[in-house]
């Protein structure tokens, strides 16, 4: 338009530009709207009969033996498939699904007994030898499924069907909560592919997938053959808003019957639902470098926590204060352990008399969190960073994505960073605190940065045994730990708060975030059906 | 104009290299994704297959150079959050996100336009002073707040619309278009305000004006193709700059476009699919500033002939 | 189509083409767009001393003119006001409240603006019950402390790079219009959350960001001056006196496309904000303890229903500032411009357009 060119001869005729911009919005406007009345024909209006789920991401995948991802979990894990026991969330007890039965026939074996009449949403009739073959393909496969390193390690089960009605699993070690273990993993046909993961799996849950819209939403329809009860909605349909107040507001417009992981500002709702969620927060102090290395600094951190406060300013007053990395119902929590209570003067004296002992106590240290952890985290790193300062101590908050993150919490750990104090939020699925212990506490855990060789002793002991005696093992040990090694300033246990829409009646448990029932969800009474 | 479009697209080749080069080392740069897709507890072995199956192993011109030929077959490689062909996800995300910039700058031009011109037509009348005042607002509002505050206000207190998605009539896009559009217009409205001042000061306009003729004759039959130039650069800027809006507006309303993707590739570390959804948006804004370009030699001969180097 | 073509589809003045005094150009052509370089003729007067001398009808602009122009027009002097009171607020703000802006008390968390709670609770307090008021002041620092420096950063860079390349034209100029077009393509939203992650988000890799993401803008900008100018006669003069091409350039060239420059820059403060608060949307902007604007609108979302004022004021400080500046550049242009400074010693009612963006201002 600079150009130094002379004027256009006169009378020449041009094209409107006006005229082509509008005809090439028409053509837009008129392709968007058949984009979305194409996906109209699932609109989600409240018709009673679909049940509508709004979560905060879309499940990367729905393959069953990657159901221990959340994401994945919370869609497929007794909706879609369903593994042969099942644990019961409130009293941590195991419950026969597709398994009728199990006893422990030798050291290393455990045998179980699999129900007549189930049939896989394909139609194939449900054996031992499908039960096998998932065991099989989840665990001993070169799939790298998520569920095998989360809940079995490296070892290989050694796994036989013998008849169509029983199988046996076989152990490289004693393992006396092999039945819980296996409660992860979900049952598919054997049909289904072992080179590759499968996007949209078949199973034997009360739910089949109808269709997944990528990006959109994914349907699942009543499974009519269902072995079991009938759930009451014939249809569910997940869709995902990252936004928690977008959440919210679809509770509160009627878009939706359920949204998980609202923020604590809506707890005090009546279409808000609060339950205990097994996730413990804490800060995970490297006591590999100075200042941290010290205990008594390490223990005035812990002093210097206003637990009671963050929750009731911060988290919406609902979560508990902690003193040990496990919640109550999980086998090994203490009920002796109180949590610390704030006293910021035996803080400032502690890291005085750390200060005095020539422990660098003006080194820096780095508060690591993630953003979306939980809501809040933000304002909760800013709260710890500023009760850290208060002692006398330096603090700077950095706060980080998932990956960042996760390359502060496993091993190996970044080196050259300087004194590192970790938040994490530790969910302790399983129900056994064997599975913290190993990753959190063992001096050499994927998740530790530093312990004891006494703690570690006591660990491994304390995995091998079962019943009471376990639990008072692993309880003495998360004392020990508060009281030698201090590598954790516990702060809460965590409350999940679940939108809840009128029309429905669900009560949520400390799974629900990571295996939501929707057989469980009815209508609510009174309501139209 | 077709030796004009050759060159142009000619031009853009190199910097569309460059672009393809970028993506990759600003990939690199963010680590290997190992950590994030293995399970906590794998092993070194576990992780070592992982990253030799993924290719992260070898050496980066190695990589670079599996990069650039499977690029050329226009082959990504497959999400390694999904599982899904990168390409496939890409091309899925892609026309949300150009449905809702077009409907955007359609919108925004248009509304420009009138309103721009309506505020020129009497300069510092009560209507142009509102129409500044709101432009200039309209354009420094942070559009996330924006978003949020229309889902409450619009979708929950007075019910008109739909809080957020895509599933549902055109009313669904009310909420997200009116979020990406607030910007662009406000800036707009002021580029359409300023130059159409100047279109309507120019002589022969007066004399039409002075004939009688209607003030919508004077504008839209005289004034407004002059001030349509500089309208059509600042609205190719701006469009371009949607994407950025793109990924707010689409995280906040989950819709399945290109800027959320990019975003959640980032933070998933899924290279495949993050270089090729740079690179698509790449090349539609190479193709954007050329059409830009086309549209100002239709609407200014004198551009025509001079190509830009 | 109409019948009366447009004789002239040219704003832009054409090279010496116009030979009306310069009275009457500056009166007809209302010439507001920036692609409207100023008229040939006051632009070589403008060159020969400066860019500060008279155009005709305009009368003497003494340093003590300029505020009695900016007196004059209303929406600029409170414009001026108010820019000043922030940049007062960021420079010595922090002196007065001391460290109010991150003193927590989770007791006092979420106290709405009151009259009653001192000077510090006149806008309430937020979720970790710090003072609004403070933290407001204290934002204030930060936001401009990135806000200048990227924005400086990107115009010298950028104005250098695209006055060079326009002047000298042929391959210089394509390289520079390329690399323009390399860093437009990025998404810089984008390019930002890489960086920000993976580097730490500290305020100087933000400002670098920032800047680099801008820098097109100007390029592009200084670019089409500086082409247009390179044959002007005054230009041509001066190289046929031997004068080296840096100082034609310094000298003759830089300061007629300065204003718009400038204007650009006043309205990049905007984008530069507005980007900085998306990011801290996504978690990844100013890390607290510090905090900006953004930060604080970010953070605040969602207490929108029930602590408005932690987001709706810091919302508020950016749309304040950033329609100041505009205004305010808006009428430094025409200041600054010989063709248009009349306008301004005109009275309000019967000034003509200002326009407050200039077209190839891209935001």
């Amino acid at each position: 338009m600079k150009s130094p060119v002379s004027s256009p001869p006169p009378g020449r005729r041009r094209p409107r530009p006006t005229t082509a911009l509008l005809l090439a919005g028409a053509v837009l406007v008129s392709s968007g709207c058949a984009v979305a009345n194409s996906a109209g024909g699932d609109a989600g209006q409240a018709d009673g009969r679909t049940l509508r789920v709004v979560l905060t991401q879309e499940p990367p995948t729905l393959e069953p033996c990657e159901a221990s991802l959340t994401s994945t979990g919370v869609v497929v894990r007794s909706n879609i498939t369903e593994p042969l026991v099942e644990r019961d969330p409130d009293s941590g007890e195991l419950h026969p699904l597709l398994a009728t039965g199990w006893k422990q026939t030798g050291p290393r074996t455990w045998t179980f007994d699999t129900r007549d009449g189930v049939t896989f949403q394909n139609g194939e009739p449900f054996t031992a030898k499908d039960a096998a073959f998932s065991i099989d393909r989840a665990v001993n496969s070169d799939l790298a499924c998520n569920v095998e390193g989360y809940v079995f390690g490296d070892d290989d089960l050694k796994v036989k069907a013998v008849g169509d009605n029983r199988l046996t699993v076989t152990t490289p070690e004693p393992d006396p909560i092999l039945p819980l273990r296996l409660s992860f993993v979900e049952i598919v046909p054997r049909s289904t592919s072992t080179e590759a993961k499968v996007r949209v799996p078949i199973g034997t849950g009360p739910y089949a997938v109808r269709s997944w819209q990528a990006g959109t939403a994914i349907s699942l329809s009543r499974y009519d053959d269902y072995w079991g009860k009938a759930p009451a909605f014939p249809r569910a349909r997940y869709v995902w808003r990252s936004d928690a107040s977008v959440r919210a507001a679809m509770i509160d417009k009627d878009e939706a019957e359920i949204a998980v992981a609202l923020d604590s500002m809506e707890a005090e709702k009546d279409t808000t639902a609060s339950y205990p969620n097994n996730e413990t927060t804490a800060l995970r102090l490297d006591g590999r470098e100075a200042p941290l290395d010290d205990l008594r600094v390490r223990r005035a951190i812990d002093l210097a926590v206003d637990r009671q406060g963050i929750i009731d300013a911060l988290l919406g007053g609902l979560a508990e204060p902690a003193g040990q990395l496990v919640p109550p119902g999980v086998v090994g929590h203490s009920d002796a352990i109180e949590p610390t209570r704030q006293n910021v003067a035996e803080a400032r004296a502690l890291v005085k008399e750390a200060e005095a002992d020539g422990v660098p106590t003006d080194r820096t240290i780095t508060l690591v969190a993630r953003n979306g952890m939980f809501s809040g985290v933000s304002e909760t790193a800013e709260a710890l960073q500023y009760q850290m300062k208060e002692i006398g101590l330096s603090v700077r908050v950095r706060m980080a994505d998932t990956a960042t993150q996760l390359q502060y919490q496993l091993r190996p750990l970044p080196k050259n960073v300087g004194p590192i104090a970790l938040l994490i939020m530790h969910g302790n699925q399983a129900g056994d605190a064997a599975f913290t212990a190993s990753q959190y506490l063992l001096s050499d855990g994927p998740q530790s940065t530093f312990g004891t060789g006494e703690l570690d002793r006591r660990i491994a002991d304390a995995g091998l045994l079962s019943g009471r005696k376990r639990q008072d093992a692993f309880a003495d040990l998360l004392a020990d730990q508060n009281d030698t090694v201090v590598q954790y300033t516990h702060i809460a246990h965590m409350t999940g708060l679940l939108g809840l829409s009128p029309s429905i009646r669900y009560e949520p448990n400390s799974a629900t975030g990571d295996e939501m029932r929707l057989a469980e969800v009815g209508p609510a009474e009174g309501a139209k059906d | 104009m077709i030796p004009f479009l050759r060159k142009r697209m000619i031009s853009s080749a190199i910097p569309l290299f460059c672009v393809v080069l970028g993506v990759f080392f600003l990939a690199r740069m963010t680590g290997n994704p190992v950590d994030l897709y293995l399970p906590l507890s794998a092993t070194a072995e576990q992780r070592a297959e992982f990253s030799a199956a993924q290719g992260f192993d070898l050496s980066i011109p190695a990589q670079l150079w599996n990069y650039l030929v499977d690029a050329a077959h226009l082959d990504f490689g497959t999400s390694l959050r999904t599982g899904q062909p990168a390409t496939e996800m890409v091309l899925d995300a892609f026309p949300v996100t150009l449905q809702l910039a077009g409907v955007t700058m359609l919108l925004a031009i248009t509304g420009a336009l009138l309103v721009g011109s309506l505020a020129a037509y009497r300069p510092n009348s009560l209507v142009d002073r509102i129409a500044s005042l709101l432009s200039m607002t309209a354009a420094s509002i942070p559009d996330f707040w924006f978003a949020i505050m229309g889902v409450l206000v619009f979708g929950v207190s007075l019910g008109w619309l739909p809080t957020s998605g895509t599933l549902g009539g055109p009313e669904i896009w009310v909420l997200p278009v009116a979020t990406l559009l607030i910007r662009p217009f406000g800036v707009l409205v002021q580029v359409v305000r300023g130059s159409m001042v100047t279109a309507l000061s120019a002589p022969y306009v007066k004399i039409a004006r002075s004939k009688g003729a209607t003030p919508r004759r004077v504008i839209f039959g005289h004034a407004l193709r002059n001030a349509v130039t500089p309208v059509l650069t600042v609205a190719g800027d701006l469009a371009v700059g949607l994407v950025n809006g793109a990924v707010i507006v689409e995280t906040i309303f989950g819709w399945p476009g290109i800027g959320k993707l990019m975003i959640d590739s980032i933070l998933q570390r899924d290279f495949a699919v993050l270089q090729a959804a740079v690179l698509l948006t790449a090349v539609t804004i190479f193709a954007l500033n050329i059409l830009v370009d086309v549209c100002h030699a239709l609407t200014d001969p004198r551009v025509r002939l001079a190509v830009p180097a | 189509m109409p019948r009366e073509e447009p004789t002239t589809a040219d704003t832009t003045a054409g090279a010496g083409a116009d030979t009306t005094t310069v009275g009457t150009t500056a009166a007809d052509t209302r010439d507001t767009t920036a692609a409207g370089a100023p008229d040939t003729t006051a632009a070589d007067t403008a060159a020969d001393t400066g860019a500060d001398t008279p155009a005709g009808a305009a009368s003497s602009p003494h340093r003590a003119n300029w505020w009695r122009m900016l007196g004059r027009d209303r929406a600029a002097a409170v414009a001026a006001v108010v820019l000043s009171l922030v940049v007062l607020v960021a420079l010595f703000g922090r002196l007065v409240i001391g460290d109010r802006a991150q003193r927590q008390d989770l007791d006092s968390s979420l106290r709405p603006p009151s009259l009653g709670d001192g000077v510090y609770g006149l806008f309430g307090t937020d979720v970790l019950g710090r003072s609004v008021l403070a933290r407001l002041i204290d934002a204030a620092a930060t936001t401009l402390s990135v806000a200048v420096p990227a924005v400086l950063c990107s115009l010298l860079i950028g104005s250098a790079l695209g006055l060079w390349a326009g002047y000298h034209g042929g391959r210089r100029e394509s390289l520079a219009m390329r690399v323009a077009d390399v860093i437009l393509s990025f998404p810089s939203l984008l390019i930002a959350v890489v960086v920000l992650y993976v580097f730490s988000p500290s305020a100087l890799n933000l400002v670098l960001i920032l800047a680099v993401a801008r820098i097109p803008v100007y390029l592009r900008t200084a670019r089409a001056e500086a082409a247009e100018l390179r044959s002007r006669l005054f230009v041509d003069a001066a190289r046929t006196f031997g004068t080296p091409s840096r100082s034609i350039i310094y000298r003759h060239i830089l300061p007629i496309a300065l204003p718009t420059l400038l204007t650009v820059a006043a309205l990049d403060f905007c984008f530069v904000m507005l980007t900085e608060s998306s990011l801290s949307f996504l978690g990844i902007g100013i890390q607290p303890p510090d905090v900006s604007w953004g930060l604080m609108v970010a953070q605040g979302r969602q207490y929108l229903q029930t602590a408005w004022w932690i987001t709706v004021l810091p919302g508020l400080a950016i749309v304040f500032t950033t329609v100041s500046a505009t205004v305010l550049a808006a009428w430094v242009r025409m200041a600054t411009d010989p063709a248009q400074r009349w306008r301004l010693t005109l009275p309000t009612k019967r000034r003509g357009a200002s326009a407050a963006v200039p077209p190839e201002l891209i935001p």
